[in-house]
């Protein structure tokens, strides 16, 4: 090889990663802004969920009240899936979308909580798709399947909280047995799909600690009422009732 | 869970088990297909470089070869789902594309192109929404070419052929200079890019080695003559 054409190879390969260059770029620089506004919608959909835990005890509110005030709190949240679906048009979704799963997740984990405190049930698959979607009912992109169980795997913990947090209250007492059974459905059905799901596995170990917490804070209510049982004005206005013990929390 | 949803959530990934297995069967037969080719190309460390045409040859053929299974590959692979099933037949692409930018060295000494390794397996445009070779997985066949150039450095020292260290210095040189302009992250291949340094070092000083003792020049041939 002269020294003519060893400049020219190497003007050739230049060229060619100078091409690779802008391709790694364009896809790290893609990913940056997906990470990010998985971030911005984890944020939002958290506060969504303290919002729920806020208002989910407060009689002063009826059921139109607080599903105004959770669409308030959705309302940012549609802006980012907007965005994110500018990113994840095609093959792009296959590509990017694991970049985006945990605000996905924190999304899904709020939408069902909020759905369990108005409905009492499961949000399904499709329902909580509908609340990826445009106005007009078009996904902003597709919800997989992971995301959803991995979402509402989540939503254990938070039922958790508003179990322990209802037994100590008056009117809040039928709650923990309510969500009880909730969640042991729910666990028991996430178990026939662990294989499937690598991070479910892993949660599953959380679900079932949040689900011995909420047992033993229907326990603690079952055996004071028994207690109480022929007088259940006083057990009302017994504070402290319901509460097993401190590291419940 | 309403058991309706259940079942079917429970059927979804089923299917995906089973496809999936599917393709790791495929891919472990093309798979095998990749390791006699690497085999075969092994035999460079002590062949002389008048022999390298044969192998490259029988190289080739087992290549062009490759296209039957990575054509079984894609027909299994349902429409725009390239990204989903990638990391099944991901690993054997990178092999795929070292052994061709290998033979393609060896035969002419200059860098395969994207295009030439496509061509070279058959890999269809028209496939792009289901199988493709991506540029990480140029990259890294590149950089298992460098790894493996640094040893043919030496033998080809050692078997007598002083050359061939200049040649291949060359070429690794404007591949790193190539790297070099890639903005790469806390990856694989930015681990793998950070490894050739200690290749073009080898090289550089089987260079060194070779010119102190002017064992390169004359050339060998002419040396024997």
């Amino acid at each position: 090889m002269g020294p003519a054409s060893a400049s020219a190879a190497r003007e050739g390969v230049l060229a060619a990663f100078n091409d690779f260059r802008v391709q790694i770029d364009d896809y790290n620089d893609r990913r940056e802004r997906l990470i990010k506004i998985s971030r911005d919608i984890t944020i939002h959909s958290k506060r969504l969920i303290f919002l729920l835990h806020r208002i989910a005890n407060d009689d002063a509110l009826d059921a139109q009240q607080r599903a105004a005030e959770c669409r308030q709190k959705l309302k940012p949240i549609r802006a980012f899936f907007e965005a994110a679906s500018d990113e994840l048009r095609g093959q792009d979704f296959g590509r990017y979308s694991q970049s985006l799963s945990p605000g996905v997740q924190e999304y899904i984990e709020a939408i069902s909580f909020s759905h369990y405190l108005e409905h009492g049930t499961l949000i399904t698959h499709a329902q909580a798709q509908a609340l990826i979607s445009t106005p007009a009912g078009e996904p902003w992109f597709p919800l997989t399947h992971s995301d959803y169980l991995l979402g509402i795997s989540d939503l254990t913990g938070e039922l958790m909280r508003l179990a322990i947090t209802s037994s100590g209250l008056r009117q809040g007492r039928h709650k923990a047995a309510e969500v009880c059974d909730f969640v042991r459905r729910c666990t028991a059905d996430f178990e026939s799909l662990t294989p499937y799901v690598n991070e479910l596995s892993k949660k599953q170990s959380v679900t079932t600690e949040s689900l011995k917490k909420i047992e033993l804070a229907a326990y603690g209510i079952a055996i004071r009422g028994s207690e109480y049982h022929d007088f259940p004005r006083s057990f009302d206005d017994d504070p402290g009732h319901g509460r097993p013990a401190d590291e419940a929390y | 869970m309403d058991p309706e949803e259940l079942d079917q959530i429970n059927a979804y990934f089923e299917r995906d088990a089973q496809l999936r297995e599917i393709l790791r069967e495929e891919n472990a037969k093309l798979d095998k297909k990749v390791r006699s080719m690497v085999g075969t190309l092994s035999k460079v460390h002590s062949t002389p470089a008048s022999d390298f045409p044969g192998i490259v040859d029988v190289v080739r053929r087992t290549l062009s070869g490759c296209n039957e299974n990575l054509l079984a590959i894609v027909s299994l692979i349902p429409p725009n789902q390239l990204w989903r099933w990638k990391e099944t037949w991901a690993y054997t692409i990178r092999s795929i594309v070292y052994i061709a930018a290998f033979t393609e060295f060896l035969a002419s000494g200059k860098l395969i192109s994207l295009q030439e390794v496509n061509d070279m397996v058959g890999i269809q445009e028209t496939w792009n929404d289901r199988l493709e070779i991506q540029v990480e997985d140029y990259l890294q066949g590149l950089i298992t070419l460098i790894n493996e150039l640094s040893r043919l450095a030496v033998n080809s020292v050692t078997l007598g052929n002083y050359d061939a260290p200049f040649k291949i210095s060359i070429f690794v040189k404007d591949l790193f200079a190539g790297f070099s302009l890639l903005n790469l992250k806390n990856d694989s291949l930015r681990r793998r890019f950070d490894s050739i340094k200690y290749d073009v070092k080898k090289i550089e000083e089987v260079v060194y080695d070779v010119s102190l003792r002017q064992l390169n020049n004359p050339p060998a041939e002419s040396k024997a003559a």
